[in-house]
């Protein structure tokens, strides 16, 4: 039972633009701790609806939700950002940094959010982190000056930095090239198995998907 | 607090785009500045106006108003008949104010007094050969009258304190000497409506800037205008009081018009005309200085708006990260108060100078040398209170906005 980590129930969603359209119908699974889960499908299936209703963030749904034991479902937003701000990490297509502050910056920020530790440690982990990714030297440069491989790698570095319950990913290396993909990758299998990290991508990519642990594809707003 | 995760992300905000955060608090800074230059002005026209008022003018004035009506006294007993009195007449029986030094002591007890001063003032014809001038001859207690009005400033010839010893000398007016064609130490003779002559020596002429002052009156020792009329010690016709506060005079009225059996008249109900010019003056530049202010409040609401549309996918990611709402808000609040604070601190020194600028304008008219200005702290104080809750509500509506940006929507673009 502890070892389930994530919990979803039924899951059922609607656009409502330009006319209703049922997205998710009524989406059910389980993900256990230390589990590497990708989501595919077709363009349009809902596989992102579906991992933005996991992620929290869109609140719009039907269907229960629980992650570590917390019913999420009709939580406040506030509530929910804090929880978010806790246990789960985020990796976009695009790297979504903030673009005004340093690497090192970025990936301290959702730690001084939560303030579990002290300033000057947090800053230890966040270089920790960095150099975990072959960042060191980037760490004080402005995250604009990193290539597209690098800045993924400190928006990795960031999700990381609360040590979250789970990561999820929005085709993570959907904007980078093979080999920046392999590294992408190799970091989050060693995370899944070294740390018992949970991660959660949504992906395109079919050599990306089959190293994961489980596969879980969606069709139409149902899992095949 | 300052440390926090929050504040730093304002900072960078305002600190990676200068030239933004720049133009921002220029606006705050243009509005706060013109409030100071439009208020310091304002008031210093109404200062002026007061000053050449009460140069002619006492803050209260106690003289005796004639009695009542009572010339159809048979209407009184028979309310409800029709009664016609051909030709009636109202009779005075007193004439000035006869009991003087009882008032004057009731009014040296009176709080918030800087000063009194009696008067006899009489309307004569001011006659040099042929010329021939009505006018007033105001018999003045010296000390007590330069005290009122600092009549010694006004003096362009001749020492006002020489009028205590000598009854027969006479300060006139720049313009009714020059129509009489006097000089100092030329004679001038003046004649009652009661037809009592009498020559006096000037020895001094004075210019108030009022002209219909300067055109029609003189001074003399008080008690040679007794003598001119005849009557006793103790008669004045005016009584003229200073106050402390001149826009508070109500309450020292209302002390002592039970005391005194004569009119008591503050300067604003004898003149209503001042009264209205200042407080619309006062309203004018209040209106156009919030004017400015409220303009002032939309640039920044437009830059604050533009900012947030412009970081709206990191106000998104920060939402992701689990910053929520209301750190949001406080994110671009924050930067919104420190452009207000700055942009205040900048207007106040700018209005300072425009004002000091605007004040050495030369403007010779009346006596004045240059546009007044006054540098109150307190329309400082007001200048940058106004500027920092424009700043803040205009702030708030973009931020509380950026605060409800769904991270959703941004984030799958």
């Amino acid at each position: 039972m502890t070892d389930t980590i994530l919990k979803a129930d039924n899951i059922v969603k609607y656009f409502y633009e330009p006319e209703k359209f049922q997205v998710l119908k009524g989406i059910s699974f389980e993900v256990k701790k230390g589990e590497f889960l990708a989501l595919i499908g077709k363009s349009g299936c809902g596989k992102s609806t579906l991992m933005y209703v996991l992620s929290t963030m869109d609140t719009d749904y039907e269907g229960s939700l629980t992650i570590k034991d917390t019913l999420l479902t009709k939580q406040s937003q506030n509530q929910l950002a804090a929880f978010r701000n806790e246990n789960i990490g985020f990796v976009f297509q695009f790297h979504y940094l903030l673009p005004e502050f340093s690497a090192l910056e970025n990936v301290m920020i959702p730690a001084l959010k939560l303030k579990r530790y002290s300033k000057a440690e947090i800053e230890e982990k966040a270089y920790k982190n960095l150099e975990m990714l072959g960042l060191k030297d980037q760490a004080l440069k402005r995250v604009t000056k990193l290539s597209g491989g690098q800045q993924q790698r400190v928006a990795i570095a960031r999700a990381l930095i609360n040590d979250p319950a789970i990561i999820m990913g929005d085709e993570p290396t959907g904007n980078l090239d093979t080999a920046n993909t392999q590294i992408v990758f190799d970091i989050f299998r060693e995370l899944a198995r070294e740390r018992n990290q949970t991660i959660i991508a949504v992906t395109h990519d079919d050599d990306f998907a089959k190293n994961c642990d489980r596969i879980i594809e969606m069709k139409d707003g149902q899992i095949v | 607090m300052f440390n926090s995760i929050n504040n730093r992300i304002s900072q960078v905000h305002l600190t990676s785009d200068v030239k933004q955060t720049i133009v921002a608090m220029l606006g705050v800074t243009f509005g706060i500045s013109m409030y100071i230059f439009m208020t310091g002005f304002m008031s210093g026209v109404n200062d002026t106006q007061a000053d050449l008022a009460f140069s002619a003018l006492a803050h209260v004035r106690i003289y005796n108003d004639g009695p009542a009506d009572n010339s159809n006294i048979a209407k009184k007993v028979f309310p409800n008949d029709i009664i016609n009195v051909r030709n009636a007449k109202v009779i005075k029986y007193t004439d000035g104010i006869k009991n003087s030094t009882a008032i004057l002591a009731t009014l040296a007890k009176q709080k918030d007094i800087t000063g009194f001063t009696s008067q006899v003032n009489v309307n004569v014809f001011f006659k040099n050969a042929g010329n021939k001038v009505n006018g007033v001859v105001s018999g003045v207690d010296v000390t007590n009258e330069d005290k009122v009005y600092g009549s010694s400033k006004h003096m362009i010839q001749g020492n006002w304190n020489e009028l205590k010893y000598r009854s027969d000398g006479i300060f006139v007016g720049v313009e009714l000497a020059r129509v009489l064609g006097l000089k100092m130490d030329d004679n001038v003779n003046i004649l009652t409506s009661d037809g009592v002559s009498r020559n006096y020596k000037v020895i001094g002429v004075f210019r108030t800037d009022v002209f219909s002052v300067d055109k029609s009156k003189a001074y003399i020792a008080i008690n040679a205008a007794r003598q001119l009329l005849g009557v006793n010690q103790d008669y004045v016709t005016d009584i003229q009081i200073d106050m402390v506060d001149y826009n508070n005079t109500q309450p020292l009225i209302d002390n002592i018009k039970s005391l005194i059996p004569y009119k008591v008249e503050s300067w604003q109900m004898g003149n209503q005309q001042l009264v209205a010019g200042s407080s619309l003056r006062d309203t004018i530049a209040r209106a156009v200085s919030l004017t400015i202010l409220l303009v002032a409040g939309f640039g920044i609401y437009n830059i604050m708006n533009m900012t947030i549309n412009q970081k709206i996918r990191e106000i998104a990611i920060l939402k992701a990260m689990g910053f929520s709402g209301s750190d949001v808000t406080k994110i671009f609040l924050t930067q919104a108060i420190i452009i207000g604070i700055l942009g205040g601190c900048v207007g106040m020194v700018l209005g300072y100078i425009i004002s000091r600028l605007v004040n050495r304008v030369k403007f010779e008219i009346a006596g004045m040398h240059h546009l007044p200005m006054t540098y109150y702290p307190h329309n400082y104080i007001l200048a940058f209170m106004f500027g920092l809750i424009t700043t803040f509500v205009a702030g708030y509506l973009p931020a509380h906005k950026a605060s409800k940006i769904d991270p959703v929507s941004i984030l799958r673009g």
